[in-house]
């Protein structure tokens, strides 16, 4: 009986669809567990780092890819993602701007630049250089702005600040014209 | 009576002492990474620090574990012609496990493993092991044979991170606790060591090692 049933030619049909269906529903219910604990965590992570820039937020709205910044209800600054191809892979920043668009701080979120030297655009020694900028200023020096790039990490330090620049005159022509 | 006590106890006795075998024999004698050479990509990528060498030993005992287990109970009813998309189906959803509670309990690990977490799907180890161990041997052999090349694998990982760490960075921490600091290293580190050709070097002058150490054994 039971030979039979292996020597079907369907079996092995059958056999791997029970495999899958089984795999399926385990991975759904796993999923269910902890879908909403990631969730909570990104959340949690992107309100640390709101106001980490903001000391002063205690509210945040998050539309149209602009996180607006509030504190007593009224808004005193913006914050936005800005994405930048560097040399190793695709670099994440948080660009945050005052009221007025200059920069009030960014911070690099994710890289994947060369260990011990892109990656030093993560360092504030780097970052701090953005504060109080405002769009047209943020350039490296040798193009004419005012950001010194990292020495040996020309294109890391070029990749963040064009991607901060252009983020921002995006962000800014939409936030004026509302 | 008394002889079918004895013939028990014979028996399990050699069951225990098979299931020693199977787990001893991964750690050294069969060592993936040093010795059979296999699982080589996640070995090369993921080495560059402790921590990460050891999140991903973790991982890959845990996704061997269950896959040899879940293939030796079902190794009776598996048909021959489906049995490697059976164990790619199996490896996949712990693999899938895996990466879903790293990502809900302990999401620095995961950010720092990153792509090579879901590729131990396609770690030639696990699969290997399905194929040549899992799917012909009971469950407790298959366990003791998940064991010891799992603990062979974190072992191999574990002595390829300390060198890479140590030399890369002039220093070694473990979970974000530092543990020494090498005074001169440490201010100009050979990052070489860190980057991806330092992992062949170091792997590729490790693999001479041992086969010269095996050469000596044997003479």
């Amino acid at each position: 009986m039971a030979s039979k049933i292996l020597s079907n030619k369907i079996y092995p049909l059958v056999f791997l669809t029970i495999i899958v269906l089984a795999s399926v529903s385990l991975l759904v219910y796993i999923n269910s567990i902890t879908a909403p604990i990631v969730e909570a965590q990104q959340e949690a992570e992107i309100k640390n780092m709101l106001s980490g820039m903001f000391a002063d937020m205690d509210d945040y709205k998050y539309e149209d890819e602009i996180y607006t910044i509030y504190q007593d209800s009224e808004i005193i600054g913006y914050a936005f993602l800005a994405k930048g191809k560097g040399y190793g892979g695709e670099i994440n920043i948080l660009v945050g701007v005052n009221e007025d668009f200059t920069i009030e701080d960014v911070v690099i979120i994710s890289n994947t630049e060369t260990p011990g030297l892109g990656s030093k655009i993560t360092e504030s020694s780097f970052t701090n250089q953005f504060r109080g900028m405002a769009a047209g200023d943020v350039a490296l020096k040798k193009d004419g702005g005012d950001v010194d790039a990292i020495t040996g990490a020309t294109i890391s330090s070029k990749a963040v600040v064009e991607a901060i620049r252009k983020a921002m005159e995006e962000k800014i022509n939409l936030l004026e014209g509302d | 009576m008394e002889n079918k006590n004895n013939n028990k106890k014979a028996g399990s006795k050699s069951l225990g002492a098979q299931f020693w075998k199977e787990f001893a024999k991964g750690i050294i004698i069969s060592n993936p990474v040093f010795i059979l050479a296999l699982g080589l990509c996640p070995t090369l990528a993921v080495t560059s620090s402790l921590d990460n060498a050891l999140g991903m030993s973790a991982g890959v005992i845990f996704v061997l574990l269950c896959s040899n287990i879940i293939i030796s109970i079902i190794r009776k009813a598996t048909p021959a012609s489906a049995r490697i998309p059976v164990f790619i189906v199996v490896i996949a959803t712990f693999v899938t496990i895996l990466s879903l509670v790293f990502q809900a309990y302990i999401p620095p690990l995961y950010e720092s493993l990153g792509i090579y977490l879901a590729l131990i799907v396609v770690n030639c180890i696990i699969l290997g092991r399905a194929e040549v161990f899992a799917s012909k041997n009971s469950v407790l052999l298959s366990i003791g044979d998940a064991l010891g090349i799992g603990i062979g694998f974190t072992l191999a990982l574990v002595i390829i991170s300390l060198l890479r760490e140590i030399l890369g960075t002039g220093s070694l921490s473990v979970f974000g606790l530092e543990l020494f600091k090498i005074p001169v290293l440490s201010a100009s580190p050979m990052t070489f060591f860190i980057l991806p050709p330092g992992a062949f070097l170091v792997i590729g002058l490790l693999l001479a090692l041992f086969k010269w150490l095996g050469v000596i054994k044997n003479e």
